[in-house]
């Protein structure tokens, strides 16, 4: 079966006054309908620009400079801004993090997703309230259609999700990309969501890129995961191999800081330093002045190293765990 | 309009009414007083209404006749009395009740003030819209460099520019003066009429400069900020195209401001018209208080400025409403 998405050395660059941001630095990857795909990383590492890419939505400065994103066959990188509008929204949609910055507080639930529905063809108000009302009912808000008439804001955060989450369902895409669709919310409400979520996407085959710098969300609700740093995807594979036995020293610190694997009365290993300005990255292996590991050899590229579908990009990766 | 919780929202609203109501009242007072009191502080009307040659007995009893004899806090009294029952009292000059002066004039100055915000709003704003979300683009720059004109050219002068132009030059249209009129509700409308609006035409171009000036800048800042947001990228997501998201989205969150600066220029140019009326000879209101300032008309001048007291309030008062019919979440419960 050919992949409903296959990106190929996607570089995506912000021209800024202070230089050249590069967000996105040569990413590869490929999705098969209805597989979920973990994108996680730290903050600035790049996911979100990723994500903006897929959809035809990089804000200038910034733009697609080199690479390629086939969708069902289809190449988007360089299609027509109006052919791209008519995929959005009804082939590939989009939700963001926090809902009470993406539902405009001014129209109701009913006339917003009315506007999306109506996005990609004629309907008349009935059928796009009737429309509304069922999605919003399968993304389990009770009384869709009186809610309808409502505010966001007399919705709850995890409501508000639940809309935008509808929204993006409107017209049944083949693919939905989610910028941490569930940090906004309160965690009881996140597990309710990415069930959901899960649920939604198998029912209907949908395929999702689900951006999240959670390890913990990832790994139940993801087949496969791909980690980012500075840009470049630095590792990949299964979601439970990759998670239970990382290759990548950075894979392997993410996971170290995450609270659940420290032992009690252990502090969190954080990853000492930060994120580099992708402004001027030095050449080279760009976790390498973080990495434990490092030596002379990372200060040149590393090698992309392949084994039984996990992906590596380093020169002294972990072993595998036997 | 919203079917959902109609009662708590009346109740709601109602609340907020009679509060702004109780507000506007004490302002009313307030103004009515510091008018009065101010009015009183310029020169002597006597000395307007009778010759200088008269005998004192006349002049005692002209002062007696107007009760200028009177405490100023008697005359006061009297005067918001008078007020309260619609008595506004009789021109010095011309002898007549102020009310009837007033608003004899009255229609000439509502119809350019609303003309003329509304060339402001419906050219202005379209074109703030558009230079928001090109603001790079060559006729964005020249969007603002028309609005930078309007805020810096003095009204007079494009007011004489646009005589000079379509007037006497081009001679499409007349130079000034009111023209016909048709009566409706007892007062005479320009704008009923072609003949009228070509009257109507060059006063409220030049009165609509600096609204749409104001309006250009207002509707581009608003757009530029929320062109960055999460909602129009939402938009986006969803396959709305570029104009819809522009007039069902932008325009939406951008109008609390318009409304704001649409009120008060109108209730502003209701009440200072006086410059545009002057020079295309505007029976209106402005050019009223301009003549009873230079004779002394008292009655006129205080009916004048408690007048437009009034309309202010008003005028912010039905703004203040409007908030509340854009912005849902106004609604809940009255504001404090
Ligand atoms: N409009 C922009 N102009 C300039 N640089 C940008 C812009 N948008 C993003 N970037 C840069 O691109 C890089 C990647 O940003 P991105 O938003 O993809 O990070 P992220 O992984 O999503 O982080 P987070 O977890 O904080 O959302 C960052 O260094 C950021 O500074
Ligand atoms: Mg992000």
């Amino acid at each position: 079966m050919s992949a409903l998405l296959e990106v190929r050395d996607l570089h995506t660059h912000f021209f800024t006054r202070a230089g050249v941001v590069r967000a996105v630095e040569g990413v590869s990857f490929s999705l098969a309908r209805g597989e979920i795909l973990g994108l996680v990383g730290e903050s600035g590492s790049g996911k979100s620009v990723t994500g903006f890419s897929l959809i035809g939505l990089v804000d200038p400065p910034g733009r697609i400079v080199s690479g390629s994103i086939r969708f069902d066959g289809q190449e988007l990188v360089g299609l027509p801004q109006a052919a791209m509008r008519r995929l959005r929204g009804a082939r590939i949609a989009m939700v963001f993090q926090d809902p009470a910055a993406t539902l405009n507080p001014v129209l109701t639930i009913g006339q917003q997703m009315a506007l999306a529905v109506r996005a990609h063809g004629r309907a008349s108000e009935a059928a796009a309230r009737d429309l509304a009302a069922r999605t919003l009912t399968r993304v389990g808000i009770p009384d869709a259609a009186a809610r309808l008439d409502a505010y966001p804001h007399e919705f709850s955060g995890g409501m508000r999700q639940r809309v935008a989450i509808a929204t993006a369902l409107l017209h049944g895409p083949e693919l939905i990309v989610a910028d941490e669709p569930t940090t906004a919310l309160d965690v009881s409400i996140q597990a309710q969501i990415l069930a959901e979520m899960k649920k939604l996407a198998k029912e209907s085959g949908t395929a999702l890129v689900w951006i999240s710098h959670d390890l913990a969300t990832v790994s139940s609700l993801a087949d496969r995961v791909l980690v980012m740093y500075a840009g470049r995807i630095v590792e990949s594979g299964g979601v439970s191999e990759t998670l239970r036995a990382p290759r990548h020293p950075y894979t392997r610190g993410l996971l170290d800081s995450l609270p659940a694997t420290a032992r009690p009365g252990e502090k969190l290993n954080q990853i000492p330093g930060s994120t580099p300005s992708l402004l001027a990255l030095p050449p080279g292996c760009p976790f390498a002045p973080r990495c434990p590991r490092a030596d002379a050899a990372c200060a040149t590229d590393p090698p992309d190293v392949v084994t039984g579908g996990r992906l590596v990009r380093c020169h002294h990766p972990l072993a595998v765990a036997a | 309009m919203r079917p959902l919780s109609m009662p708590r929202y009346c109740v709601a609203m109602l609340g907020f009414i009679i509060q702004r109501l109780l507000q506007s009242l004490l302002v009313m007072l307030a103004m009515s007083a510091l008018v009065f009191a101010g009015v009183y502080a310029i020169g002597n009307p006597i000395d307007v209404l009778i010759s200088p040659d008269a005998t004192q007995q006349i002049r005692e009893d002209a002062i007696r006749h107007y009760g200028l004899d009177l405490p100023l806090w008697r005359q006061y009294l009297a005067f918001l009395g008078r007020l309260l029952a619609g008595d506004f009292g009789r021109s010095f000059v011309f002898d007549i009740p102020v009310l009837e002066l007033v608003l004899a004039r009255l229609p000439a100055t509502l119809e350019l003030a609303l003309a003329s915000v509304l060339i402001g709003a419906f050219i202005g704003i379209p074109l703030g819209i558009y230079a928001g979300y090109r603001p790079e683009a060559a006729s964005s720059r020249a969007i603002m460099a028309v609005s930078v004109l309007g805020f810096s050219v003095p009204t007079f002068w494009v007011g004489l520019l646009l005589i000079l132009t379509f007037a006497v030059n081009l001679d499409w249209l007349p130079a000034g003066d009111r023209g016909p009129v048709v009566e409706v509700f007892g007062v005479g409308w320009s704008f009923l009429t072609a003949e009228g609006l070509t009257f109507l035409i060059l006063p409220a171009l030049n009165l609509s400069l600096f609204k749409l000036a104001m309006m250009i800048r207002l509707a581009r800042a608003g757009t530029r900020e929320i062109m960055l947001t999460d909602t129009v990228k939402f938009a986006r997501a969803a396959g709305l195209a570029e104009f819809t998201i522009l007039r069902r989205h932008v325009l939406r969150l951008i109008s609390i401001p318009l409304v704001t600066v649409f009120g008060l220029e109108f209730a502003s140019t209701l009440a200072f018209a006086v410059v545009t009326e002057t020079i295309f000879s505007w029976p209106g209101v402005g050019k009223l208080i301009i003549d009873s300032i230079t004779s002394l008309d008292r009655p006129v001048m205080v009916a004048y400025l408690v007048l437009v007291a009034f309309l202010f309030v008003t005028i912010n008062l039905v703004v203040d409403l409007s908030y509340a019919l854009l912005d849902p979440r106004l609604r809940r419960g009255g504001r404090a």
